[in-house]
């Protein structure tokens, strides 16, 4: 059966001597694997189609359930090369694509998700050093997929947190505990009131609002420590990237 | 019995690259038919490279020795480096002709989500290299592709501080094809490499 739909490429990985499988993020289909014949050889027709990041409309091949269609073409609506360009960007766009493909189930569609990547590398495209840019799509993408963080209550007597200067963010627990239900020597991140206000207020942005917010950077360091060791606790360790031993890997 | 051998060398033929089961068959009855003594050297060939192949010490080509014939060859550039991904990459640049330099095998390309880091490459042995010997120009020959872009990248980075004439292979479309065909960042990769005449 042939199906088409549109995709975004997130990894590729060479499979015998000049084929590649290639994960992508469809509208449609979610995360799909498909198999692509010779894309390698110099005179392949995908030629630059299936680079990651690029957002293509493609078609595949294969029975319903198939665990490995063959894509059959793949035509590109927008490079995003610009951002493949840019090394270090790079390494910050890999763990948005890291969050995709550890958290999102194969073959269920979230075409929410898949917007907010599309608008993600977008932005990027006209300003790929934003930190607020990254941080809202991993607040977003971990708000629709279920994984998010509680920072508004506290995570063992559901009291509201606000009202204290600073709170603990337990990463254990995936939330704030109180001043009066702290105990046992779980690891906890600090986090100062604003910095949580700041946060609760991203859920109610757009992409669009973040053009005009001007975060302090201790805020936003704040936040990310915050949003990055719960995404390393709940992927318990298990995902393939991690941006700070890469850089440390010299 | 007879039927045991063939069906034997079909299966061991069957685990190369790009041979199915057709493909073997008519491999193996072309070896059946082949005089005695080249199957001999084609088994013999097998063995030995299975034996005696080594990564080279000083460049990591394959070799039968400790270095590697273009490494122990004094009428090569010394003092450029062409930097590529894989040994197959060596011999496919050596088929032009036209580099006389010496050539550094990486071993792999850098692939965060593969978890490929610097350090499982031969970055650091190339470092080494360029520091302890004088070197003019590094060109580099990592595939045209997000891994190569970014490992390109990365050592041109790291070489920054050390002063060297770092270069990359261009981009552009294969000769013998059309223009029509040609993928949007391809054609404007090879339009802005474009040269006077």
């Amino acid at each position: 059966m042939l199906n088409r739909t549109e995709g975004i490429v997130l990894k590729s990985s060479i499979f015998g001597e000049a084929d590649l499988i290639v994960t992508y993020l469809t509208k449609d289909f979610g995360l799909l694997r498909v198999f692509v014949k010779s894309p390698r050889k110099t005179k392949s027709r995908f030629g630059s189609s299936i680079e990651p990041l690029t957002y293509a409309k493609i078609s595949f091949l294969g029975k319903e359930q198939a665990n490995l269609p063959r894509l059959t073409q793949s035509d590109i609506i927008k490079p995003f090369h610009k951002l493949r360009e840019d090394y270090s960007g790079m390494l910050n766009i890999m763990e948005l694509l890291e969050m995709n493909l550890h958290f999102l189930i194969d073959r269920e569609p979230h075409p929410s998700i898949f917007r907010l990547l599309l608008t993600a590398l977008s932005k990027l495209e006209s300003d790929i050093n934003n930190g607020l840019y990254y941080l809202y799509y991993k607040i977003k993408f971990l708000e629709i997929s279920g994984y998010s963080p509680r920072l508004e209550i506290c995570g063992r007597c559901g009291g509201l947190t606000e009202g204290r200067r600073h709170h603990n963010f337990y990463v254990s627990h995936g939330s704030i505990i109180c001043h009066e239900c702290i105990g046992g020597d779980d690891r906890a991140v600090k986090v100062t009131e604003s910095a949580l206000k700041f946060y609760k207020s991203i859920f109610n942005w757009k992409y669009s609002t973040i053009d005009r917010i001007k975060a302090p950077a201790h805020m936003l360091a704040e936040i990310q420590n915050v949003i990055n060791s719960h995404i390393s606790f709940i992927s318990s360790g298990s995902k393939s990237f991690d941006k700070r031993l890469f850089l440390s890997s010299r | 019995m007879t039927q045991n051998i063939i069906e034997n060398l079909v299966n061991q033929l069957t685990k190369l690259p790009g041979i199915g089961r057709k493909t073997a068959q008519r491999l193996a009855f072309f070896i059946l038919a082949l005089p005695a003594n080249d199957a001999k050297e084609i088994a013999a060939a097998i063995v030995d490279v299975k034996d005696n192949a080594r990564f080279c010490s000083n460049c990591f080509n394959i070799t039968d020795a400790d270095t590697c014939s273009i490494c122990s060859d004094s009428s090569r550039d010394r003092n450029k480096i062409c930097v590529v991904e894989e040994p197959s990459n060596v011999l496919a640049i050596e088929r032009t002709g036209i580099f006389k330099g010496t050539y550094h095998v990486l071993l792999g390309a850098l692939s965060p989500l593969d978890g490929i880091t610097p350090d499982k490459l031969k970055i650091n042995a190339l470092l080494i290299r360029i520091k302890d010997n004088p070197i003019e120009e590094v060109i580099l020959a990592t595939n045209p592709n997000t891994k190569g872009e970014m490992t390109a990248k990365y050592i041109t980075e790291i070489l920054k501080p050390l002063n060297i004439k770092t270069s990359r292979i261009a981009y552009g479309l294969p000769i013998g094809s059309d223009i029509e065909f040609a993928d949007e960042v391809t054609l404007s990769k090879a339009l802005e490499g474009r040269r006077d005449l």
